[in-house]
């Protein structure tokens, strides 16, 4: 039985109007990978920031012990001192240094003169790399040319490199591709052997199954039920535990006739930016009819993005191929096109495509649309805001006024903002890519019941999601995408799990189908 | 109350500063001298217009200055060459302010450069043209019409009427306003009606003491104040100013929502040339003449006024109000050291002094509300 090296006993935590954490009790050992669990805002990031000294003693109260030692961390660096290290969900590295040069960041040795040694630190990162049995980065690769999967390996080697026995993952899959999440687990699974402590925070339920001990579930600043082991707790308890209710169905999804084809396109071809020879989608042709939700499978990198974005005329000078509606070819270079003809594009990160943060949700939900509430270039600010209002009520939006910026809202609730805006533009097509990432269950859920909503209003929808379960929960039928080119086109039926696994990994054994 | 004075910060530093200076000068408040000053800020005060609008954008304009001179050359050696005042004015705004708006933001939007050293390339190329055109030396004018422009004033009883008509129009919005609010549903907050109502009334009272004392509403006031209204409507009512919001807060966004950021960038680098080109034209008009030097640092001016009004140089927030109380609060410093006595040397030290405190208070209410 391993020994507990974190306890966080009656911790209190208080912003102005609201409790964020209320008497937390939590325990972590040695050698384990605990998760930790809860919807956005039920307080799991506030608690890590206590841990890591980002909210310093004594702005909470409680107590904090590491190894049996009472801490009370005044700034972060104490905490890093004291073994306790945490993996970013933004990565914190600098893209123009080197390998070394991140890993060692102001921690460098020198020499009596002030010279930096190098060759000490260089092999010292190879050494480190080892240990994580990374063997395809060298210590001089810039940051900017690894992969995002890379990234996270050298933010992890960063935090052995201080010897950090708590290694805290906020979000670490997100940005992955499958390949990449295996070899994150393969680490993480050598870590435990190794003893360290590992707090894994997630929304992806399979990988909490797949890696996780135990779990500790938050909501509203609680910790709810004790600390279970994985395998004496079924994911569906742990949801009803996290949104406080019963999810009896996850993906409400709801059946209705097919309708006639309304987006027909032909041989799209995206050329890579930089690259000349390479393409970044090749030869892709599909259809979308009404009534149907049209789901788009495939790795992170396989092209999905890249597609949609080219029928939606982000990139005209790379974009070749036709689009139809409506049987009536279009002829689209911009998005402002795009949105004439009544294609909508919900983008997939909402913070950096979707939303002006510093705005409020008025000036959001109407940016698109801004020709349905204005006269001769004049904002009509009356019929502005009964827009607003409509979309607030009908997306149940959770906000006190419609003035505040959208920056002070939960992710479930920006995500519904940035899909208001599209469908006051009044959409024919509606392309949602990666509509439930970073959000809560119970978001995901509301998500689900407007795609519903509107294929019975008329509207086809697409959908990009890169968590299978979603796309197998929602489409009506599945693309499947891998290294640019669309590989499978599958009905509900015919769609498993496994399949469109194999056809997204390049690996269909059954001869490919397109 | 306290919301009130952080709101107002830099109204009532304006308002304070005169005070303290009414106090120490007997010159300071008097019609005379305040009607100098309303003219002397007219040309900052029109280039803040646009230096608002670029800078809301994400964007700087160091081209401003060397157009004002440019565009003081271009006006005077046409006249020189026989053109009526109109006609001269006309060809210059197209010549000085559109056309190079349009290669300013022809390069800043179509190649993505960015305009600090496109403007910076212009600042050069302008003063450049502005000393090749007149040869080094200064070009003056004779023209009783051109003259009025700067120099002139609205006759009293005219000046009277136009301000009556400012004020019916100023409550009118606000009553207006008020009825839309009520019928839409939304909370009316009486204090906020009452201080805008009170600060409108006190505003064009003070206005018309001051205009009316001495000689009528100078024309440069009255062409400042259309261009600040026009401003300030295009920006809180307009697609247009939307757009400069937007793109100023997520660029990219903002692209994807359709929104022709293209254009719009065309066009606020366009609007702020011409901007600078009728600043120009006025100070010509004032000093009957001009100099291929006329307008140097003035896009540093500018810049400072836009900067102590609040709007933040990494664009998305701001309005072009404060930037108009920074444009005023550098010209009565300026003035006010001036009446007494103190050296240009030392006013200069303040000046930059101000600009760091401006911006310090603004940056610590930001991180206050964060």
């Amino acid at each position: 039985m391993s020994e507990v090296i974190l306890e966080m006993k009656d911790i209190i935590k208080d912003f102005p109007g609201v409790r964020a954490l209320d008497h937390v009790n939590f325990q972590a050992r040695t050698g384990e990978v605990l998760a930790l669990v809860g919807e956005n805002g039920a307080g799991k990031s506030t608690l890590m920031k206590v841990l890591s000294g980002v909210w310093p003693y004594p702005t909470y109260e409680g107590e904090l012990y590491i190894k049996g030692d009472l801490k009370e961390f005044t700034n972060t660096r104490e905490a890093e001192e004291a073994g306790v290290a945490i993996i970013h969900q933004e990565l914190n590295l600098i893209p123009g240094l080197s390998v070394t040069e991140n890993i060692f960041l102001d921690k460098q040795e020198t020499n009596f003169c002030g010279k930096i040694e190098w060759f000490k630190l260089h092999s010292k990162t190879k050494e480190l790399l080892e240990k994580l049995n990374i063997t395809d980065i060298q210590p001089t690769d810039l940051i900017k040319e690894l992969t995002v999967g890379q990234q996270q390996m050298i933010e992890i080697a960063k935090a052995l490199s201080v010897n950090a026995e708590i290694l805290v993952f906020d979000e670490p899959t997100s940005a992955l591709t499958d390949r990449e999440i295996e070899d994150l687990f393969m680490i993480i699974r050598a870590l435990k052997a190794q003893g360290v402590c590992m707090i894994y925070i997630s929304h992806k339920m399979e990988e909490i199954e797949e890696i996780a001990d135990r779990v500790t579930v938050l909501r509203d600043g609680k910790t709810i039920g004790e600390t279970t082991r994985i395998k004496d707790i079924t994911l569906d308890e742990i949801i009803t535990r996290m949104v406080g209710r019963d999810i009896e169905d996850m993906f409400p999804k709801q059946d209705f006739e097919q309708g006639e084809k309304t987006l027909e396109v032909k041989g799209i071809n995206v050329e890579h930016p930089f690259l000349t020879d390479e393409k970044k989608v090749e030869d892709v042709s599909f259809s979308a009819y009404k009534g149907q939700i049209l789901g788009i499978a495939g790795l992170m990198g396989s092209g999905r993005t890249e597609l949609v974005s080219g029928i939606f005329g982000v990139n005209p000078d790379e974009t070749t191929g036709e689009v139809y509606l409506n049987g009536k070819e279009l002829s689209i270079n911009s998005p402002q096109d795009a949105i004439q003809e009544g294609i909508g594009l919900v983008t997939e990160d909402r913070k950096l495509l979707g939303l002006l943060l510093g705005q409020d949700i008025v000036t959001n939900t109407t940016l698109a649309s801004l020709d349905y509430v204005s006269k001769y270039g004049v904002i009509n600010k009356l019929e502005e805001r009964k827009v607003t209002n409509k979309y607030v009520d009908e997306l149940n939006i959770k906000t006190p006024n419609i003035d505040v910026n959208v920056n002070t809202l939960s992710g479930g609730n920006q995500q519904k903002v940035v899909i208001g805006k599209w469908l006051a533009t009044k959409p024919e097509v509606l392309i949602l890519d990666e509509p439930t990432r970073g959000i809560d269950v119970g978001a995901k859920v509301e998500v689900y019941r407007l795609m519903n909503k509107l294929v019975e209003e008329g509207v086809t929808v697409i959908m990009i999601s890169s968590e299978l379960p979603e796309i197998m929960g929602m489409s009506d039928r599945v693309l499947v995408m891998c290294e640019g080119k669309l590989v499978a086109d599958l009905d509900r039926e015919e769609a498993t799990k496994e399949k469109v696994m194999e056809y997204a990994t390049g690996n269909f054994k059954g001869g490919s189908k397109a | 109350m306290k919301k009130f004075l952080k709101d107002n910060a830099t109204l009532l530093a304006l308002i304070a500063l005169g005070l303290i200076l009414t106090f120490l000068s007997p010159a300071f408040f008097t019609p005379r001298n305040l009607t100098n000053l309303a003219r002397q800020v007219t040309i900052i005060g029109i280039i803040s217009v646009g230096m608002t609008m670029v800078i809301l954008l994400a964007g700087i304009d160091l081209s401003v200055g060397s157009i004002v001179g440019l565009a003081a050359i271009v006006v005077t050696l046409l006249m020189q060459a026989g053109l009526s005042a109109w006609l001269a004015i006309l060809l210059t705004i197209l010549l000085c302010g559109v056309l190079i708006g349009l290669w300013n933001g022809f390069w800043i939007a179509h190649y993505d450069i960015p305009p600090f050293i496109i403007t910076l390339g212009m600042m050069t190329i302008a003063r450049g043209l502005a000393l090749t055109l007149s040869n080094g030396s200064s070009v003056p004018v004779t023209s009783k019409v051109f003259s009025i422009i700067g120099g002139g004033y609205i006759p009293k009883g005219i000046s009277g009427i136009i301000l009556a008509i400012g004020l019916i129009t100023i409550l009118y919005s606000i009553y207006k306003n008020v009825k839309q609010q009520k019928e839409y549903g939304m909370e009316v907050k009486k204090s906020e009606v009452i201080t805008k109502a009170v600060l409108a009334i006190l505003g064009i009272l003070f206005a018309f003491a001051v205009f009316f004392s001495y000689r009528g509403i100078p024309v440069p006031v009255a062409i400042f104040a259309v261009i600040v209204l026009a401003g300030v409507y295009t920006l809180r009512n307009t697609k247009f100013g939307r757009r400069l919001y937007a793109i100023g807060g997520n660029e990219e966004a903002a692209r994807l929502s359709g929104l022709n950021v293209y254009k719009t960038k065309l066009m606020v680098y366009t609007i702020m040339t011409t901007l600078a080109t009728i600043s120009g034209i006025i100070l010509a008009s004032r000093l009957n003449g001009a100099s291929p030097n006329l307008g140097k640092m003035f896009e540093l001016d500018a810049i400072a006024s836009v900067v102590i009004g609040g709007t933040s140089l990494t664009g998305g927030y701001g309005t072009i109000t404060g930037s108009i109380i920074g444009a005023f609060i550098i010209g009565v410093l300026n003035n006010g050291m001036s009446l007494l006595g103190i050296n240009t040397f030392y006013q200069l030290i303040v000046k930059g002094l101000i600009i760091i405190v401006a911006v310090w208070f603004d940056v610590m209410n930001k991180r206050k509300k964060a």
